[in-house]
């Protein structure tokens, strides 16, 4: 059937990655991990994990096995296999932490804890991108915002690479000269492939897209966004295969990620070009709360991006590194996140329960599911509280930054129950919340007939 | 060599008009062998599956911008169901009539197009066809279609911002490939 379905796992996603958001940002308020640890301390490492997986990447997946049918007008080569991926990510996710709270010495040794981690990560992001990967290659050729999704894919499989050779080299399975040197000087290109790459370079692919369609705003398919695309996978590229030859040589890594850099600096340039010509040529005046959220959150882009040139012109990455991953994970990325989740939960939620009977019985509008205003609060608390987190860590004021991190939780929590609310029918009066033949949609899946 | 009617509705479509149904009389008044030599604004995709499923092969060649020349030529091999040589108890499913209603759902927030379709199509006697103008493919749209038993048929047109669909109630699936 042409077209695009719902999808039965993403709801499921959203939820296991809210929780990790959650439990992320408890650990924060209590001190665990940086800044009270070190930037590469088994702590901090933990909480790292927690976010980038357990939260940006469950989100990530989540949402792209929703919205990948919707580019590229196909069904998702499989609706079933997203839940044995989500279960092994998971079960892997509960290793690597285990694991690194072994290293910290919170839990007795278990034996070969990184080894399973490794397996079932590996075996969990391979369903993923399998699943993603025959759906976008049924597509072929593919528009512009999948080919960023493609990109983004390739992307994740080497942060997943890089991770698993990180944990075998240390975990002593392999003693292997090349994964020795990357386990040594590789971080970088971990961090760069999985938040540079996977997590940013894929929503900027997603944002042109939902964007233009939440604002009403032409699609963007012309020369600056071939060019955005062009570079950046460039940028990527040079990343991550031309540092790990440099790496595996031994040879430095200044040069590669001076290169790197710049063309990521043109890429996001670019993209801000892209972004102020969506919302300045947008059709609909008055913008729903996310639309307005998502460019608060690339606004902390464009900060991230000024953040890294005073760190690149400084020397200032060992000192302030910690910071500009913060405002990287939080204010940007998790920023769109939540922003882009407050509407898709909205939407799919309503898809489910009223597509059915659309045009036959009286039925809320999607807009009818949310009260914006009470979730404006919380994420203006949030993007506060980021904000104040970031100077902290820049400042080094420690207990300051659990206060802000605590203002982060409790934002983040109220946006869960808005979430929550919105997926129980909460905010729809009762004389419209369900006509005949529609039910209640579950917290956790989504009922698709087919 | 094959004997071309010709038929211009770029000035029909540029008026708003809707030419499908004179196109479907100037096929029926086609002789055998006869072709059609038409002239559009963009390439008349749904047209070529129509004409296709009647026995004629196209040939589409792009004059400029936003004109374009398709010749639709009857296929010596099948025979081309025209007027004239068209058995009078032939099924004619891969004949649409013209619209009996048109909408324009360009400038309207997602999901609300979708809304207003399947309202109109509750609304519609079977057999009848529906015409809407939207500004992106509706991918959520063709499941529930699907689902009632409607069919469509639906292309992007040559400015790349207008995607136009046509939906025929309880055609079911048959057109919607």
């Amino acid at each position: 059937m042409p077209g695009a379905s719902l999808s039965r796992w993403s709801l499921s996603y959203f939820a296991a990655a809210v929780v990790f958001l959650l439990a992320g940002q408890v650990l924060m308020v209590f001190g665990f991990g940086y800044p009270a640890a070190a930037l590469r301390a088994p702590d901090t490492l933990l909480v790292v994990h927690c976010v980038t997986i357990g939260w940006l990447s469950l989100l990530m997946c989540g949402a792209l096995f929703q919205f990948v049918p919707v580019l590229v007008v196909r069904p998702i080569y499989s609706n079933t296999l997203p839940l044995p991926a989500l279960l092994l990510i998971l079960a892997g996710l509960a290793a690597l932490l285990a694991s690194f709270l072994q290293l910290g010495g919170h839990l007795p040794v278990i034996p070969h804890c990184f080894a399973a981690a490794s397996v079932l990560l590996g075996s969990g992001f391979g369903i993923v991108l399998w699943t993603l990967g025959r759906t976008l290659s049924a597509a072929r050729p593919l528009n512009l915002p999948a080919r960023f999704v493609a990109i983004g894919l390739c992307s994740v499989a080497a942060t997943v690479t890089l991770g698993i050779l990180f944990t075998l080299a240390f975990g002593g399975y392999t003693r292997a000269p090349f994964a020795l040197e990357l386990l040594g000087r590789g971080m970088p290109l971990h961090v760069i492939a999985g938040l540079g790459g996977w997590l940013t370079f894929t929503a900027i692919g997603v944002s042109h897209r939902l964007l233009s369609m939440f604002m009403l705003s032409p699609e963007l398919d012309g020369a600056s966004t071939q060019w955005t695309f062009r570079l950046g996978t460039l940028a990527l590229a040079i990343v991550i295969i031309a540092g790990t030859v440099a790496v595996i040589a031994r040879a430095g890594l200044n040069a590669v990620l001076v290169t790197a850099g710049l063309a990521g600096a043109g890429t996001l340039a670019l993209y801000a070009r892209d972004v102020v010509q969506l919302y300045r040529k947008r059709v609909r005046r008055v913008i729903e709360l996310n639309s307005r959220m998502a460019g608060i959150a690339l606004g902390h882009l464009a900060a991230a991006a000024v953040l890294t040139f005073a760190c690149a012109v400084s020397g200032g990455f060992g000192q302030y590194g910690g910071a500009l991953i913060f405002l990287v994970s939080f204010g940007w990325l998790s920023g769109l996140g939540l922003a882009k989740l407050y509407k898709v939960v909205a939407f799919i939620t309503w898809l489910e329960c009223y597509g059915p009977v659309l045009g036959k019985t009286p039925t809320p509008r999607v807009q009818d599911l949310v009260v914006e205003p009470r979730a404006r609060t919380w994420f203006w608390l949030y993007f506060a509280a980021v904000d104040v987190g970031t100077v902290c860590l820049l400042a080094r004021a420690p207990l300051v930054f659990r206060a802000a991190a605590a203002g982060m939780l409790l934002a983040s929590a109220g946006i869960a129950l808005e979430l929550i609310r919105t997926r129980r029918l909460a905010n729809v009066s009762p004389a419209l919340r369900l006509p005949q033949g529609t039910r209640l949609p579950r917290l956790l899946f989504t009922f698709v007939a087919n | 060599m094959t004997d071309f009617v010709e038929l211009d509705v770029r000035p029909v479509l540029r008026a708003g008009g809707e030419p499908f149904g004179q196109i479907m009389e100037t096929v029926q008044g086609l002789a055998p062998g006869q072709g059609l030599r038409l002239f559009a604004p963009f390439k008349p995709t749904p047209l070529l599956q129509v004409l296709g499923s009647r026995g004629f092969a196209h040939e589409v060649t792009k004059l400029g911008e936003s004109d374009w020349q398709v010749d639709f030529t009857p296929s010596a091999s099948t025979g081309a169901r025209t007027g004239a040589d068209a058995p009078a108890d032939l099924p004619r499913d891969g004949v649409w009539p013209a619209p009996v209603r048109e909408m324009d759902n360009r400038n309207l927030d997602p999901p609300e197009p979708m809304v207003r379709i399947l309202a109109a199509t509750e609304t519609m006697k079977k057999g009848e066809v529906l015409a809407a103008l939207l500004c992106r493919e509706p991918v959520f749209l063709f499941p529930e279609l699907a689902k009632r038993g409607h069919g469509w048929r639906g292309a992007m047109e040559s400015d790349g911002r207008t995607y136009r669909v046509l939906i025929r109630i309880g055609a079911g699936q048959d057109a919607s490939k």
